[in-house]
């Protein structure tokens, strides 16, 4: 059957196969393991390399100063630098989960660098590692575990917060045979834990305290922990492989090596098997069976995965995995699943006449038909296989589309995936999404193993790793365009890829000039809608590109982001005009506030006075808080009708003061604000009403003053000249009050009105009576009837209504005291049927609006409810 | 909302004086109860000028970001300090922070001593059609002063009902507050677009007016019954405040709330109807109501009538209410001098017996009768005829000095920047404008009404009139006209909603598109900036209610407002 050649790579390990294809051919020349310190980051992650300083090593034609280089995992160089760094030798070197280099030397000094080869940051161990060399150290993703001559363990809980803590003592008297960590995610106390191989036991080290385990089961050489904390592998002296759990509670399994000498390398190989390495054999061994064994002639490093281990050697990089079961359904020798007829009857499909491809391609479920209707001579071998399998059709789709998953080989993904869309089209309930997401899923997975970008993530460490990292790790590798790509062809945020790619662009663009630089910089920021200008723009304020700056926050369309860039890179004018065009007021605002206090007061006012609405905020402002700023403001401005209105107005707070008793002298300083106050008004043309206006009010004070004195009265200051009148007329003080009448020029009209008030205020009907027969009044008899009908003195009012001349108004007001009849008599003298009709109307209305509603009342206060 | 604020509390702990900004508490009382402060340990009080004696050592300030609110914090806060009060102060800006408050705190050096937070309240619901965005001064402050911050307010508070009912596709403006309400949304929804698959937005088309275009209605005495209770009364916050034995409750001198909104279903019924016509209808009311009861009492009727007039017994507290109320009412209305005003705003409002109504205006400054109302006259007067001649205007002026003090100096200042009062500088178009909008119309019919004009009893406020235009065939036939009132206009359609109907929709063509999904009315949004009354709200509905009306409409406002309380925001 189908796939001979396939299954014939694979290993059986008991019950399991194993497979390990070739991932890439290595690019990088005369570089061999042996001579160097290498650290592999998983994930298909980048490669280290260094001289190694703990080894003689012989120099070919190149310098004596080392250089650390860093390759993709093909092989290609990324970067390097030379190693300077003083602190002697280097002990320790690994990849963090965030694709930092963490480098450990002797005098405990830790150097971080990013995968440019750039040193981002460094930190000190300490005061007791500078003293004591630091011998050997254990990582792990976010941490790592350092023990140094005087047999001390210092442990660095989180490399992204770094900072050293050391670990209990445990009294050792010589370094431990080996040590492994238990990181903190698995640990029960959520705190790093230390094993340590010593004596024929293992010592189990966290901040504060020592635990002794295993007593008996050693003495151990060599110890890994497996990928989840749960199992440790180990390696005794008598040559035993020991797998038990991690709290040693009990052997998994045990296997005796031929060999006592401990293997170089120990690594799990996903969670299934283990590998040991010795010098040119790798042995892998699982819970049951005969172990599966490899010959190299040349040096490896084992590099441990979630599902599996690549092997990389000077040459290639492997991935040794077990096969999946999907895959094995389909290759397997002598397989008849569903799977595997599936892809058979692909196989025979594509060898018979082209005319049922191109049917097949034309419309899957018609050639379905179509077929059925062939004469069963007819039927291509395929269908018959089909046949075979239709209940189980859709489980070997599902197959097909998994295990090419699992493939590294592109024309082997592509065979698998025809054949499962082969079958899909006789499967009529089949989800088409599936297909459609690995293919997705592998286009991904296809671009970033080939071996220029050098990641090759198998599709479960894609999965568990989760695409938003991969991008961040392409950025980070400044492979900007197919970090761009895929965003874009899985729908992602395109943000984060644009951005970073600005930043770097403006970093490593000193020689090209702004224009030219805002140009390309644009041409890709306007990919992304939403994007943060002005965080771009900051960026290249920071590079020293306040030009370039200024003119890419120029397209931020947030005025809130927008302004407050403007103004940190001195850009006010057009902070200013931003923010009035925003109407926001309060980033018009912030700029105001911004310019007060970096400009001299005159150019700040010339500022704002060309700009109505930041004028305006600040005068609203300084009214409520600036008071003596804004007569600055205006008198800078020629605007001297203003500081006159402000001048009036503190004559009033004055007045308000509680300290300002009446008929104080505070009278002094009021009436000269406000003799400021006229002068001022005067001296612009179009302010005579208010000038003359102030005059009345300062000429009044004094007179109010005067009256205050003479009466021993604080009842005058502050009234208005209408109330001053009548206060006089009340307290029968009609001499002052004709003084004033005369001083300001008061009218005979509003005089009447207000000396017939007073009168009645004071009920002087008399004085009244006299004063209507003074003279004719210039506004007849009416007020003298109205101030009569407000007292309610109808007699009074009597007395004067017949002095009314208009009929029309003596009939209202006859109305108005209730005289009905002579109401209408005058109206009907007036010859007004209008009013006459009004005035019935009245009065039916008043009687009965209050008759109406009692009777409403009356009506609906039954029963209690009300 | 009401959760946001209880969580300020919650998250800090122990027992807290709670300040409140005065002008917020009324309009906060809309949506928390003062029972449930309490339960959180906040003991409640209003920010003034002197200081809160409390033993609370936790302060927590809530207010508007008003300048001389910060003034009043600043003075609190040193207070404490200088009696050695160690106090914990943290103040909530409604609805935002703001610079220019902050920088007052700065400079008084108790920035740092606060704990600064936001609570975005940006409008609140008054009831099932109207939204108010409380800024009481808006209109004042935009027009005297000109800081326009809260049309910022206003366009942030419009573009938040967006991101749930969607974009707005048509928007028409007029009055240059509006157009730049108008124009800082559409800069919001460039910066802030509103993603929504909600496919047909549920508000078919904005219109937004500055009540300065149209000041002649405010200044006229509403006639409707709520508006006339806010005339005589004050409806503060969706309720009126008055004396218990008005209510028929027997307790000295004590204060009584009564609600007011469409719960009340007497009320939702009577509300926007012309006050001649509720005392009608309530006579009728209770009339029937009498005779079911004679009926009941006296013949035997069956069990499904009695609990029919079990049911209607129901609604009589709301009856006796409104009997109350109305009765209470038309002590004001059957006043002559209530009668005499009336006349003469319309006599005002019709703009042809100058001589009559400048008499009017300087007999009511002689008798020194109540500032306010004489403003709302001279107003009237003033916006009619375009402003006065100099010699006029400057007689009454010194009149107004003279009987009211000088200090009303800045008031008329006030009024002269509004453009509310001041010198003729051009023949007045009012008589053009109130011709070809028609807005005095003879013959109302209040109780039956086919037109606007019944809630004025003839007038037909012009607001409402644009309003009405701008829903039929938006602005372009009335481009005219609109040149003669006050500021720009802008009429702007938003692309993307290829099907949206165009502005020609013949009236009353309900065609599919204007339907929501689930067939209710898609919406107009109608937004007065510097206030509406509650006339014009009940004109609105009015128009709502019209056979052949394609639209629901809500109504936006800065404030509720009537020409009393408007105004008094001029006077200082």
């Amino acid at each position: 059957m189908a796939g001979v050649s396939v299954a014939a790579e694979w290993q059986l390990l008991y019950n399991r196969y194993y497979r390990k294809p070739e991932l890439y051919q290595m690019q990088w020349k005369h570089v061999d393991l042996t001579r160097n310190k290498v650290a592999c980051a998983p994930f298909g992650g980048p490669i280290a390399a260094i001289r190694d300083d703990a080894k003689i090593v012989q120099l070919f034609a190149e310098s004596a100063l080392r250089k650390l280089r860093i390759f993709t995992s093909s092989g290609r160089l990324i970067s390097e630098t030379v190693w300077k760094n003083p602190g002697g030798r280097l002990i320790g070197m690994s990849w963090s989960d965030d694709q930092i280099l963490i480098c450990i030397t002797q005098d405990g000094t830790v150097y971080f660098y990013n995968i440019h080869a750039e040193l981002i940051n460094n930190f000190s161990l300490g005061k007791e590692c500078f003293e004591s060399s630091v011998v050997e150290c254990v990582f792990w993703g976010n941490g790592v575990v350092c023990i140094n001559e005087l047999f001390g363990i210092f442990a660095v809980p989180d490399l992204k917060n770094p900072r050293a803590i050391k670990m209990s003592d445990c009294n050792l008297e010589d370094l431990p045979h080996c040590i492994a960590v238990i990181e903190p995610q698995y640990t029960m106390s959520g705190n790093v834990e230390v094993l340590l191989g010593v004596g024929d036991h293992v010592l189990l080290v966290e901040e504060d305290g020592v635990q002794q385990l295993g007593v008996g089961i050693g003495p151990l050489q060599k110890m890994v922990v497996s990928r989840t904390g749960k199992l440790l592998a180990s390696f005794t002296h008598d040559g035993r492989l020991l797998v038990m759990s991690t709290d040693f509670s009990n052997i998994i399994f045990e296997y005796t090596c031929e060999s006592a000498l401990p293997p170089d390398q120990l690594a799990w190989c996903g969670m299934d098997s283990v590998l040991l390495y010795w010098d040119d054999m790798l042995l892998m061994v699982g819970p049951y069976g005969d172990p599966v064994r490899y010959i190299y002639d040349e040096p490896i490093i084992l590099i441990p995965e979630c599902d599996g281990v690549r092997i990389l050697s000077n040459t290639s990089m492997e991935f040794l995995h077990r096969v999946p079961d999907s895959t094995v359904s389909i290759f397997q020798i002598g397989s008849t699943l569903p799977a595997a007829l599936l892809y058979d009857a692909l196989d025979h499909f594509d060898r018979r006449s082209a005319k049922v491809v191109y049917l097949y391609y034309l419309n899957a479920s018609r050639n379905y038909i179509l077929m059925k209707s062939f004469s069963s001579s007819y039927l291509p071998l395929g269908y018959e296989n089909l046949r075979l399998i239709r209940s189980s059709l859709s489980e070997a789709v599902e197959a097909c589309i998994d295990a090419a998953g699992y493939e590294f080989d592109i024309s082997q993904q592509r065979t698998l995936l025809r054949a499962a869309s082969y079958g899909q089209a006789f499967c009529s309930q089949f989800q088409r999404d599936f297909i459609q997401e690995m293919c997705k899923t592998l286009r991904v997975l296809n671009a970033v193993r080939h071996h220029e970008i050098g990641i090759p993530l198998s599709i479960q460490q894609y999965k568990l790793l989760t695409p938003s990292v991969l991008i961040n790790r392409l950025i980070n590798a400044h492979k900007y365009l197919l970090a761009l790509r895929i965003t874009e062809y899985l729908g992602m945020n395109q943000e984060v890829v644009i951005m970073h790619w600005a930043c770097t662009k403006i970093t490593a663009s000193l020689g090209i000039p702004d224009a030219s630089l805002l140009e390309i910089l644009l041409d890709k920021l306007k990919i992304c809608k939403g994007i943060s200008y002005a965080a771009v723009a900051s960026l290249a304020d920071k590079n020293g590109r306040r030009k370039l700056a200024a003119m890419l926050v120029e397209h931020e369309p947030h005025s809130s982001k927008q302004i407050p860039l403007l103004l940190s890179i001195g850009e006010e004018d057009t902070a200013l005009v931003k923010g009035i065009e925003s109407g926001d007021t309060d980033l018009v605002y912030l700029v105001l506030f911004h310019i007060w206090q970096k400009r001299p007061s005159l150019e700040f006012f010339g500022t704002i006075q060309a700009r109505p609405l930041a004028r305006d905020l600040f005068v609203t402002y300084a009214q409520c808080y600036k008071h003596e700023f804004l007569k600055d403001f205006f008198l800078s401005t020629g605007q001297l009708q203003d500081v006159a209105f402000l001048l009036w107005k503190e004559s009033w707070e004055l007045a308000k003061n509680p300290m300002a008793s009446k008929g104080s002298p505070l009278h002094g300083p009021r009436i000269k604000l406000i003799e400021k106050a006229q002068q001022l008004f005067s001296e612009t043309k179009e302010h005579i009403f208010e000038s003359k206006a102030a005059e009345e009010h300062a000429k009044l004070l004094r007179i109010q003053h005067d009256l205050e004195v003479t009466t021993k009265q604080a009842i005058f200051v502050d009234s208005s000249i209408s109330d001053t009148i009548r206060t006089c007329i009340v307290l029968g003080n009609h001499r002052t009050a004709m003084k004033v009448k005369t001083e300001f020029k008061v009218s005979e009209r509003r005089w009447y009105w207000l000396k017939v008030f007073a009168l009645a205020t004071i009920r002087d009907w008399d004085a009244l009576e006299k004063f209507s027969k003074e003279k004719r009044p210039p506004i007849g008899y009416r007020p003298f009837v109205e101030a009569c009908v407000d007292a309610d003195e109808k007699a009074e009012a009597l007395k004067y209504i017949t002095k009314l001349t208009d009929p029309r108004e003596r009939a209202e007001a006859y109305a108005r005291i209730g005289m009905a009849k002579e109401a209408a008599d005058a109206a009907s003298q007036a010859k007004d049927g209008e009013l006459l009709g009004r005035l019935k109307l009245t009065f039916a209305q008043n009687a009965a609006a209050s008759s109406i509603f009692d009777t409403l009342r009356d009506r609906l206060s039954f029963q209690g409810v009300s | 909302m009401a959760q946001k604020q209880i969580n300020i509390l919650k998250n800090i702990r122990g027992k807290k004086c709670l300040v409140i900004d005065p002008k917020l508490s009324g309009s906060l009382s809309l949506i928390v109860q003062s029972s449930q402060l309490k339960e959180h340990g906040a003991e409640l009080r209003h920010l003034t000028t002197e200081p809160v004696e409390t033993d609370c050592t936790k302060m927590v300030y809530l207010v508007r970001a008003q300048l001389n609110l910060m003034k009043f914090i600043c003075s609190q806060i040193h207070n404490d300090t200088l009696k050695g009060l160690q106090k914990e102060y943290f103040l909530y800006f409604v609805p935002r922070r703001a610079v220019a408050c902050e920088k007052i705190l700065e400079d008084e050096k108790v920035h740092e001593m606060l704990i600064i937070g936001e609570y975005p309240l940006y409008l609140i619901p008054l009831d099932e059609d109207v939204l108010s965005f409380e800024l009481d001064l808006a209109h004042k402050e935009c027009v005297v002063n000109g800081d326009t911050t809260s049309l910022w307010h206003i366009a942030k508070s419009i573009h938040k009902l967006e991101f749930s009912f969607g974009t707005i596709p048509n928007v028409r403006a007029k009055g240059k507050a509006s157009t730049r309400v108008a124009d800082i949304l559409n800069r919001m929804q460039a910066e802030e677009p509103v993603t929504s698959d909600m496919g047909i937005p549920e508000i078919n088309t904005l219109i937004l007016l500055d009540r300065e275009v149209d000041m002649v209605t405010p200044m006229c005495s509403q006639l409707t019954y709520e508006g006339l209770l806010d005339e005589f009364l004050g409806v503060n916050n969706g309720a009126v405040e008055l004396d218990s034995s008005i209510m028929g409750v027997q307790q000295e001198g004590k204060k009584l709330k009564v609600p007011l909104n469409s719960s009340d279903k007497l009320f939702k019924e009577i509300r926007d109807m012309n006050f001649e016509v509720v005392v009608q209808v309530l006579r009728q009311k209770a009339t029937s109501m009498k005779q079911d009861y004679t009926e009941i009492s006296t013949t035997t009727q069956s069990v499904s009538e009695l609990k029919d007039f079990v049911k209607k017994l129901n609604s009589l507290p709301e009856m006796t209410r409104h009997i109350n109320l109305a009765q209470h009412l038309s002590t004001f209305t059957s006043k002559p001098s209530f009668l005499g005003r009336l006349d003469m705003e319309q006599t005002l409002v019709e703009a042809q017996s100058y001589d009559v109504c400048f008499e009017y205006i300087e007999e009511m400054i002689h008798k020194q009768e109540p500032l306010i109302n004489v403003l709302r006259l001279l107003v009237l007067f003033s916006i009619t005829n375009s402003g006065l001649p100099k010699k006029n205007f400057d007689y009454l002026r010194r009149e107004l000095l003279h009987s009211y003090g000088f200090e009303h100096i800045a008031t008329l200042n006030n009024l002269e920047k509004a453009g509310l009062f001041r010198k003729q500088d051009s023949k007045s178009n009012w008589l053009t404008v109130k011709r070809a909008l028609q807005l005095v119309v003879e013959d109302t019919d209040t109780t039956n009404p086919n037109d606007i004009s019944y809630v004025f009893s003839g007038y037909a406020p012009l607001s409402i009139r644009l309003v009405q235009h701008a829903i039929r065939s938006g602005w372009r036939p009335i481009e005219e006209i609109l040149k003669l009132l006050p500021g720009p206009h802008s009429e702007t359609k938003k692309s993307g909603f290829a099907s949206s109907p165009s502005f020609d929709t013949i009236p009353g063509s309900l065609n599919n598109l204007e339907k929501v999904a689930d067939g209710r009315r898609s919406l107009v949004l109608v937004v007065f900036i510097g206030g509406v009354t509650f006339a014009e709200i009940s004109a609105l509905r009015f128009l709502s209610s019209q056979e052949g009306m394609a639209y629901d409409i809500i109504v936006g406002t800065t404030k509720i407002v009537n020409g009393h309380t408007l105004i008094e925001t001029f006077v200082e």
